[in-house]
């Protein structure tokens, strides 16, 4: 099952590319990208997941790609639709497994050239404390209880357990809880695997990052940021672990027995974009859960980012004041929200799907918090761990083509057998050492297949979303030390 | 390619796609099983002392596949028990009976290779074609 569309792009101007609606497409596809990445679209099926995303019932303007777009499986990763409310529907493929992974930046007041030369030891200390890969489980073990306080209070669930403070979830998106979580919809599976996760990173793509603050573009932002440049920030890239997979699962398999039932009057191109229209209950519990798995996550990086904050108090023994360690912001990237947005002139609340996008606000959004009113959210954008992170500012354009999203990453270029054999017979390790790069990682193909290679260049992402005036750069940020599962 | 696993893998850019292969389809859920634990640890000694008994419905052999693949991931992630054994009983399009021999996964002998967060619907096929049954399966890593 694939679609029949035709995937000829037009290009718009330098940083769009039209996929014209044809075939079963309800709207038109819409590219950001530059001329340098449009070519490894062609490489991949990315182009027919953002056609497929396009058949499906109540979706609002394009089915969008940013920059990093590559083939996912269902939506693309890299991929933003929004759905109206009461003719639309929801995906739990939209969302995706990991539901709300995202990343969390920590600034810190500690100067690089005095860490460089104790980043082997930093990095080693991080790896032992913080649970990292598969099948290791979290410092909190959670009653049944306590778990459902985590899926309804989010991030404050921790902050009220000692793991943070009040100042941190102003600093996140969604001050760190969703609303509407109902945990009484979730399967006992669910339950019994967020039990023992929380405060643990994950494996494949997650990572916590020491890195050092490397070129500002924007010094206002960058200040009101906290970014200075040489100095130490903390970067984490985690999700709702285990805990969020199953609840995906769990509608994924309800979804497309309904729809094998002929519950759905629309077909659809891949199975994995098994959806329920929003007005169903089904959606409404997908909904409730995948708050719950939100909330989680937001917990979960609240704890990480604690367990941080201790390693290097004790690791460096200094003093909190002298670590100075400051949540700059933390963001989702893998959503659902209901958010309302100007369609065709008029103000409409829609269902947004984010597969692989970040949310990126304006100055003066109402959903900002007052510290970051003036400038606009911060957008936080990891790259791969031999080149740079980037942290930008939401702006406009978001707002007015993208339904506030940006994009969320460098994106894979290489499959992972791809990476494997491009490794064959190099020391990863040794390559990223050589450039002042120390990592410790667990699984142990993790490192070959997450080497820089097997990713975009990072800064041609940041260029397309920068030209395309979706977010603006505010700072580079260069690693240091990375730990990863 | 590695003439020892019991699957082929092919190239998904986020992901990991495979191709099992089965003269029947007990043989074939019973491969594309092996093939998820191969995929996930490396080759081990561990011999499992516990018994499950498994008992799965589908929609349709693709749904029950996702399913059947599935109830391993859970087994390692929420339970920490590792499949070292598999006899499947019986397969009919919509439901599937087998019994699992699984050990408690142990960090001094049990290697992971990879995470698999889930095993996706993306692409899924299960034909039956002259050679035997074919499955085509996409994990989420």
């Amino acid at each position: 099952m694939t679609s029949t569309a035709n995937t000829q792009l037009i290009k718009l101007d330098e940083y769009r590319w039209l996929l014209p609606k044809n075939g079963p497409m309800r709207v038109p596809g819409l590219i950001f990208s530059n001329e340098a990445l449009i070519k490894t679209l062609q490489e991949d099926q990315s182009l027919v997941q953002v056609a497929n995303v396009a058949s499906l019932p109540g979706i609002v303007g394009h089915s969008l790609a940013m920059p990093d777009i590559h083939w996912g499986y269902g939506f693309p990763i890299g991929g933003v639709a929004a759905f109206d409310f009461d003719e639309g529907i929801v995906s739990p493929g939209g969302v995706g497994y990991d539901i709300n992974c995202g990343c969390r930046l920590m600034t810190t007041q500690l100067q690089a050239d005095e860490i460089r030369p104790r980043i082997r030891d930093l990095v080693a200390a991080l790896f032992r404390s913080i649970p990292s890969g598969v099948g290791t489980s979290g410092p909190v073990n959670l009653s049944k209880q306590e778990e459902a306080r985590v899926a309804v209070q989010g991030a404050a669930w921790a902050v009220k357990s000692g793991f943070g403070d009040r100042e941190d979830l102003s600093r996140t998106e969604d001050s760190g809880c969703m609303e509407g979580a109902d945990p009484s919809v979730l399967s006992q599976r669910a339950i019994q695997r967020g039990q023992k996760q929380l405060g643990t990173l994950g494996s494949g793509n997650h990572f916590l990052e020491i890195q050092v603050v490397d070129q500002i573009y924007d010094r206002e932002k960058a200040g009101a940021f906290g970014l200075v440049e040489g100095r130490i920030t903390v970067l984490i890239h985690s999700g709702s672990r285990g805990f969020g997979h199953q609840i995906c699962d769990d509608f994924l398999k309800e979804m497309t027995s309904h729809h094998m039932k002929g519950a759905l009057s629309f077909s659809l191109p891949d199975r994995q974009l098994a959806c329920a229209p929003l007005r169903s209950d089904l959606a409404k519990r997908y909904l409730a859960g995948m708050a719950c798995a939100a909330n989680y996550a937001w917990a979960n990086r609240q704890v990480l980012m604690h367990l941080t904050r201790e390693t290097l108090l004790s690791a460096l023994e200094i003093t909190p004041r002298e670590l100075g360690m400051k949540l700059l912001y933390d963001v989702c990237h893998n959503i659902a929200k209901k958010e309302k947005h100007l369609v065709d002139g008029q103000e409409h609340l829609l269902c947004v799907h984010r597969k692989g996008a970040t949310r990126a606000l304006p100055p003066m959004h109402p959903l900002l918090p007052e510290i970051y009113r003036q400038t606009g959210q911060p957008v936080l954008i990891p790259g791969d761990m031999g080149r740079y992170s980037y942290v930008l500012s939401g702006s406009e354009g978001a707002m007015r083509e993208s339904f506030g999203s940006s994009c969320h990453g460098a994106g894979r270029i290489l499959s992972r057998t791809q990476a494997i054999k491009k490794a064959k017979g190099r020391a990863i390790y040794r390559e990223l050492e050589d450039k002042g790069i120390f990592v410790q990682s667990r699984g142990r193909q993790t490192l070959k297949e997450e080497m820089p290679d097997a990713y975009k260049d990072v800064t041609q992402v940041i260029e397309a979303v920068h030209g395309a005036g979706l977010a603006r750069k505010v700072a580079r940020l260069k690693p240091l030390g990375v730990i990863k599962g | 390619m590695d003439t020892t696993l019991s699957y082929t893998p092919f190239d998904h850019t986020a992901d990991l796609g495979i191709i099992v292969t089965g003269t029947d389809l007990e043989d074939l859920f019973r491969k594309a099983a092996q093939s998820i634990i191969e995929i996930m640890f490396r080759k081990n000694s561990v011999k499992g002392t516990e018994s499950l008994k498994i008992s799965l419905d589908g929609e349709d052999l693709a749904d029950l596949m996702v399913r059947w693949l599935g109830e391993i991931l859970y087994l390692f992630d929420a339970e920490q028990k590792i499949v070292s054994g598999i006899k499947i009983f019986k397969v009919s399009r919509t439901h599937l009976e087998a019994a699992l021999t699984v050990a408690v996964f142990q960090p001094d002998h049990h290697v992971i290779l990879n995470e698999i967060k889930a095993v996706t619907y993306h692409q899924i096929e299960v034909t039956q074609k002259p050679e035997g049954w074919i499955a085509r399966v996409i994990f989420d890593l």
